[in-house]
């Protein structure tokens, strides 16, 4: 009786062992450990040591001059981060060496025929391994066609069209990590039609491209599928780069909407919003990019509160739930606030590390992590490695490459800014705000990942 | 330059030409195909401009045309041969350009300028609007490349970039040849003098709308054949083709190669895309660059990169008298 009852608590034991021990295993294939980061002290993105010779190449192209020149130095502080900290701690071991991780930049100048030129060049001439792209999904596309006929991996970090992985576009060398447009519009709709439960009146701004469309038809899409009662009143779409929105402000005006929908990225999310504070138009904005501090510096406190923002990056409640996020963070900010950092990584921009860029520096050591596990510069050992992988971030969240039409799977959360007494909710350590001009995540809201698959083609998907 | 010796640089040339993508690899081959696009595009405009006098801000229209009717025609018609579709890019840019002759042929100067400048960003605006058709701001891209075939001869596979450089390339050579050879014709006399005296040339019994609408209507399918390639080299077309820029970059080409001479464009467009290639290693301003040598040309050598080789053909070779002279005078040829 005595032996029977050992065994059975030595079976309920195990059993709670194993079930205890069992998500942290099924977790992920691999994490971000910040204990092995090395010590970034000496990182400088105006001054970075690049390695030469014969190195793991990362071809970064994107916008570094133009309009949109400041989405490449976003780009380029990210990924430079992530490459720093894997060669002070010696490299990667792939073909059999230790290879350090060289980083170009290659500026498509936001033009389709710049874009495989500058992408041709780095292929060809500067033979790199990967291709990390980009601001505009149109120029995604032609970056995955070069990276298809050249046979060469593209991380697909910034561009969220789901187009670009249907059967017509899809290709087998080419790997969304960042969120994606359908994943967008639904976890908003999610929003406002199983959580929120007010807003009823959408006006849906988008930018005049393939990405633009694809926010809009996502959005949607969700509002079909969880709020079938909201309205769309209003539905615009203008060209990129565009410094008058007047003509669409006043039409909003008019439509009666209750919350503006918008997919767009600096410049024009900037002069967007502001413009129509300008105006008089209090109303919120669903977005995605209206993140940048230094232009929600400029609006205000009052003219920011109220924005709602969908984050790839971001987490339920405090920010900082462990020492390793407290240590991660603290890496980049103490190194910003200590002033090292030149013109443009001394704005408020680069304060934190987090959002945005916080999600491409996660994406490109994800990235690090598959070329490291497949051992191998070889698109073809990366491709087997990348397919159905699982990965942990340092915020705890886990992505996995769905093998099928790779798209990253993921939680979304939807981050409601408030004024920054209000930010202690998000920013979880001292000081307890974000930013004291302008407000910022406040509550955040976790959309589940099955509420917010990537679209997928059924020729892809079955 | 005798006959005899014309004809071996002519070999020289040809010789490079079939040897270079062995001799500087993938790579520098699509850069030379961009060169010999632009090249052409830019002679197109300077029978505009260098040979007729007509001064346009919206070439990259017909550019365009010539891209968006071949990516149509791959797109949209199955089985579309290569020829059929190069064909369509022609006579794209060549339809838009009768379309418009009638009314621009009777213009000059300023006029001519502005008003193609508007009709240029009429069709850029449309192209970004009409997205069912253009593909918006994304454009059309991803069609198919049909290989080039004689029916039961030869069928050679146009995604090989080695083989779309001999296409490309005889192609654009062959157009440059007839461009060339229209200005050594009569109807090439009669352009130039519309640019010196048109009234002089109507009081001779010419009839000079007509002339001009001829050769804006050839200069315009040239551009529309540059254009065609263009999108297929690319696999894409944008609206960007039909772009403000787009139409500056003969104008700058012409302007630095030098209006004075035929082969004027064919420098610049190399001139451009030698600093391109240069600059883009080291810098994100390439423009400013680019900028900074077309005001230097146009401050202090307005015959362009022509101009400075003939002064120094000139001085090596003393020449005093004919074409050489004319050119190191800054003179238009045909004066």
């Amino acid at each position: 009786m005595k032996m029977t009852k050992r065994i059975s608590s030595a079976i309920i034991v195990l059993c709670s062992l194993c079930l205890l021990g069992l998500p942290q295993a099924m977790a992920a294939n691999a994490a971000f450990d910040v204990n092995k980061m090395a010590d970034m002290s000496d990182f400088d993105p105006n001054h970075p040591v690049i390695p030469t010779g014969d190195t793991i190449k990362i071809a970064l192209v994107a916008s570094f001059s133009g309009p949109a020149a400041v989405v490449g130095q976003i780009y380029w502080i990210s990924v430079q981060w992530a490459a720093h900290d894997i060669n002070k701690r010696g490299g990667i071991l792939v073909d059999g060496k230790r290879k350090l991780v060289q980083v170009i930049k290659a500026d498509h100048q936001s033009r389709v025929d710049v874009c495989k030129k500058v992408c041709e060049r780095m292929v060809l001439q500067e033979k790199v391994h990967v291709l990390w792209g980009t601001d505009g999904s149109h120029l995604m596309k032609v970056i995955n066609q070069v990276a298809n006929k050249y046979k060469v991996i593209a991380l697909c970090a910034a561009s969220l069209s789901d187009d670009l992985y249907d059967a017509q576009n899809f290709s087998r060398y080419s790997f969304m990590t960042s969120f994606s447009t359908e994943q967008i519009g639904r976890a908003f709709a999610y929003y406002y039609g199983q959580m929120r439960k007010k807003e009823k009146k959408f006006y849906i701004l988008c930018q005049d491209y393939l990405f633009g469309h694809q926010m809009a038809e996502g959005f949607k899409k969700g509002l079909k599928e969880y709020y079938p009662d909201a309205k769309i009143v209003g539905e615009d779409y203008h060209r990129l780069f565009l410094t008058d929105f007047a003509p669409y402000l006043t039409k909003i005006k008019a439509s009666g909407a209750e919350v503006i929908y918008t997919g767009d990225w600096i410049p024009d999310a900037a002069n967007l919003l502001k413009q129509a504070r300008q105006m008089g138009i209090k109303l919120p904005f669903a977005n995605t990019f209206m993140d940048e501090p230094n232009f929600l510096h400029a609006v205000g406190v009052k003219g920011t509160n109220g924005l709602v923002h969908v984050s790839q990056y971001g987490v339920e409640g405090g920010a900082f739930k462990t020492p390793e996020q407290i240590k991660y963070y603290k890496a980049w900010n103490d190194l910003w606030k200590a002033g090292k950092w030149g013109a443009p990584y001394n704005s408020r921009l680069y304060e934190h590390g987090t959002g945005n860029i916080g999600a491409y520096r996660a994406q490109t050591y994800w990235l690090l992590s598959v070329i490291e596990r497949a051992g191998s510069t070889k698109a073809k050992k990366i491709i087997k490695v990348f397919e159905g992988d699982t990965y942990q971030y340092v915020i705890g969240k886990v992505m996995e490459m769905r093998a099928c039409d790779h798209k990253a799977v993921q939680d979304l959360h939807i981050e409601l800014y408030v004024p920054p007494a209000e930010q202690r909710q998000s920013f979880n350590i001292p000081p307890y705000y974000w930013y004291k001009g302008y407000s910022v995540t406040g509550p955040s809201f976790k959309i589940p990942r099955d509420k917010v698959l990537p679209k997928a083609d059924p020729k892809l998907c079955k | 330059m005798t006959r005899r010796v014309k004809g071996i640089v002519g070999g020289v040339i040809l010789v490079i030409l079939a040897l270079y993508p062995w001799l500087f690899g993938i790579y520098f081959t699509n850069v030379i195909v961009t060169c010999a696009i632009f090249a052409l595009f830019a002679v197109s405009y300077n029978l505009l401009l260098g040979y007729t006098g007509l001064f346009s801000f919206g070439h990259a229209m017909f550019f365009g045309a010539g891209g968006y009717a071949t990516a149509l025609a791959l797109t949209h018609i199955e089985g579309c041969p290569l020829l059929v579709a190069l064909l369509f890019g022609f006579l794209g840019a060549v339809a838009l350009a009768l379309l418009l002759s009638p009314i621009v042929a009777r213009l000059a100067h300023s006029a001519f300028a502005m008003l193609h400048l508007a009709f240029s960003m009429l069709l850029y605006t449309l192209a970004l609007k009409l997205r069912g058709i253009t593909g918006g701001e994304d454009g059309i891209g991803g069609f198919p490349i049909p290989p080039f075939r004689i029916p039961g001869v030869v069928s050679v596979d146009m995604t090989d970039p080695l083989n779309f450089y001999y296409f490309a390339m005889a192609v654009l050579c062959g157009s440059l040849w007839v461009a060339w050879f229209l200005t050594k014709t009569p109807f090439g006399q009669i352009i130039v003098s519309v640019r010196d005296n048109d009234k002089r040339v109507d009081y001779m019994g010419f009839k000079v709308p007509q002339t001009k609408a001829i050769i804006y209507t050839l200069s315009c399918g040239f551009a529309g054949i540059a254009g065609s390639i263009y999108a297929m080299f690319q696999n894409l077309i944008s609206a960007a083709a039909l772009g403000i820029a787009q139409s500056f970059a003969p104008i700058v080409m012409t302007m630095v190669g030098g209006v004075i001479s035929f082969f004027g464009p064919i420098w610049g467009a190399v001139i451009f895309a030698v600093i391109e290639e240069l600059t883009t290693r080291y810098t994100e301003r390439v423009q400013l660059v680019e900028g900074l040598i077309l005001i230097i040309v146009i401050l202090f050598f307005p015959g362009g990169f022509i101009h400075i080789v003939a002064i120094v053909k000139g001085k090596l070779l003393g020449f005093t008298r004919g074409k050489g002279a004319g050119l190191i005078k800054g003179k238009w040829f045909g004066k």
